[in-house]
């Protein structure tokens, strides 16, 4: 995903000069076109986040369209108080991408892993946050945010990421029809979208219709679509690799809750419980602490619904 | 001489208005203003600053960032009687609904770049905006003015390794070094040393001067210079009013009416 991203804002400052690159001492290989061709539009700032968005929002403020990069939990949390005063409250053109979304960087332990970055991004008047779940969608919101000028936080994969095989469109902030179904809905953002894909496979070999939505778009929420399935579902799941306070479940459980017509589903949220893990392991390994994968995810719905 | 008069007149006109403002909104930072209204008249009367009030937005402009936001009702008095806006739009301040709030915001006012408030934050939008101008080939030059306990925040130190590092000669800092933050002395609470010692270990060209000296400030900004450059204003808390010259707690108090009317007077007797 770090590739498409970096290579779609490149091609894009090739011919535009106002769109600036700055990185925190990250983008081995990904980056070194930038670096190679575009030296004035692409600043290594050092180790330094706070003084980066500053930098960036001073960019901004002149004028640029600037893509502040580093490893999710420091582009956010390292620096929130620089995205709340000089990017947000200013409401000034800066993208920040946070690399390696959830537990990406899973042997780097709790440091290096997101899972407290929505929560904060979210609760930020002014910025927008998209999630995409593969190099695809990477690719077409990073086209997105060039040519509009707001405030925006890009939650990407590390990389690795199994790509489509067919191109697709999507629509900025309107969830994303992953998998069709009619009974229940599962809602999904970044990658853990194909864990709940799998989901589904499972759930429908049950015999129960299952439909997955890919919410890229995290904020602003495509809120008619998720009323449309309070109104119309017995049961609603959202799967995201990201504490389950402050996460996607919650504005989504909001917004159900303040639907008019609302079915009142039964809801639950699959993500991570609030603790800290101190245990390290592969990707995988990680989501499996917490059930999030396709077979525990069917297994829990099932049973779920079975009670229910 | 003459010019010296003009400054001293205008910089008195700007202690009046801020110690007006704050005593009738009820407000502080009074101590903090008056340190640094001797910088801000050397910077828009002196001939420092490259701007037109008529036409604030122009994009040749030099830019200036109070990044001690909280010492805004100086830069509000100053930006009035540089013509940016007339002087009754002060009468705004801490009233309700107003934009003219304790600290400088993008949009409250014609003149103000940048929205501060929070230490720590003005240098490195000046880095941007001084990258920026260099880009564009302007000569525009970035002017930033920190406190000196300020300088306790880390973000500034990332900062000056950068504009160190790029050699961005097209930006300034300015210390306002009264020595003095909100508990008391810079000193005895976190010391910051010898600041011209650690400017220069930054790659940052430096001075120390007397900071109420208007001719000493406008020659040392209009020095041309190679790289980053900072001027450390020795500076005293609450200057012009005797009575508040160094004490640390004219940075949070708001004077009683018998405060204010005994540093009307000794203001206005010229009581310096």
């Amino acid at each position: 995903m770090r590739f498409e991203v970096v290579k779609t804002i490149y091609k894009a400052a090739l011919s535009d000069p106002k769109i600036i690159f700055l990185t925190g001492d990250l983008g081995h290989a990904h980056a070194d076109d930038f670096k190679k061709n575009l030296p004035g539009q692409y600043y290594n700032v050092g180790i330094a986040e706070q003084n980066m968005i500053g930098i960036a929002a001073g960019l901004a403020l002149s004028g640029h369209r600037v893509f502040a990069y580093s490893i999710a939990p420091f582009a956010t949390l390292r620096c929130l108080e620089q995205i709340k005063v000089d990017i947000c409250y200013q409401n000034v053109g800066v993208v920040v991408i946070g690399v390696a979304a959830g537990y990406a960087y899973s042997t780097c332990g709790c440091t290096h892993h997101a899972i407290e970055d929505i929560a904060a991004m979210k609760a930020l008047p002014n910025m927008q946050i998209y999630s995409p779940s593969n190099p695809l969608e990477a690719r077409l919101i990073t086209e997105y945010l060039l040519s509009t000028s707001s405030p925006a936080y890009l939650r990407i994969g590390k990389g690795g990421e199994p790509d489509t095989k067919t191109e697709y469109a999507l629509e900025i902030g309107k969830g994303l029809i992953v998998k069709p179904g009619n009974e229940i809905t599962i809602f999904a953002t970044g990658t853990i979208v194909n864990e709940g894909i799998a989901a589904a496979n499972i759930l429908e070999s049950k015999g129960i219709s299952t439909e997955v939505i890919n919410l890229h778009t995290i904020k602003p929420l495509d809120v008619e679509l998720i009323e449309s399935r309070a109104q119309t579902r017995n049961a609603i799941f959202v799967l995201e690799e990201h504490n389950i306070i402050g996460g996607l479940g919650e504005s989504i459980a909001r917004i159900i809750c303040e639907c008019a017509g609302s079915k009142k589903p039964l809801f639950r949220c699959f993500g991570v419980p609030d603790k800290y893990n101190d245990r390290t392991g592969s990707h995988k390994y990680m989501l499996s602490c917490y059930g999030l994968n396709g077979e525990s995810i069917a297994q829990k719905v099932s049973s779920l619904i079975t009670k229910a | 001489m003459a010019e010296s008069t003009y400054l001293a007149e205008q910089a008195h006109k700007i202690r009046n208005l801020v110690l007006d403002m704050i005593f009738e909104a009820k407000s502080s930072h009074l101590g903090c203003a008056l340190s640094i209204v001797d910088i801000l008249t050397a910077l828009y009367f002196g001939d420092v600053l490259r701007v037109d009030s008529q036409n604030p937005d122009n994009e040749n402009r030099d830019i200036f960032i109070l990044s001690k936001g909280h010492a805004c009702v100086a830069l509000y008095a100053t930006l009035a009687l540089k013509g940016y806006f007339p002087i009754e739009k002060l009468k705004e301040y801490g009233t309700d609904g107003t934009k003219i709030g304790d600290h400088n915001t993008l949009g409250a006012l014609p003149g103000i770049e940048t929205t501060n408030g929070s230490l720590g934050h003005g240098l490195p939008l000046g880095i941007g905006m001084a990258l920026a101008a260099k880009r564009a080939g302007r000569q525009s030059r970035v002017f930033v003015l920190v406190g000196d306990g300020e300088l306790q925040e880390g973000s500034n130190w990332e900062a000056l390794m950068f504009a160190g590092h790029h050699r961005l000669d097209n930006l300034i800092l300015i210390v306002d070094n009264n020595n003095l933050e909100t508990m008391g002395s810079t000193d005895g609470i976190l010391s910051l040393s010898d600041l011209n010692i650690k400017f220069d270990a930054f790659g940052w060209d430096n001075r120390n001067i007397y900071g109420h000296s208007f001719l000493e400030i406008i020659h040392q900004l209009n020095t041309p210079r190679d790289k980053p450059f900072a001027l450390v204003c020795q500076t005293t808390k609450g200057m012009g009013v005797p009575f508040m010259h160094g004490d640390h707690i004219w940075h949070g108090k708001c004077p009683t009416k018998e405060e204010y009317e005994r540093a009307k007077r000794e203001l206005n007797r010229g009581e310096q």
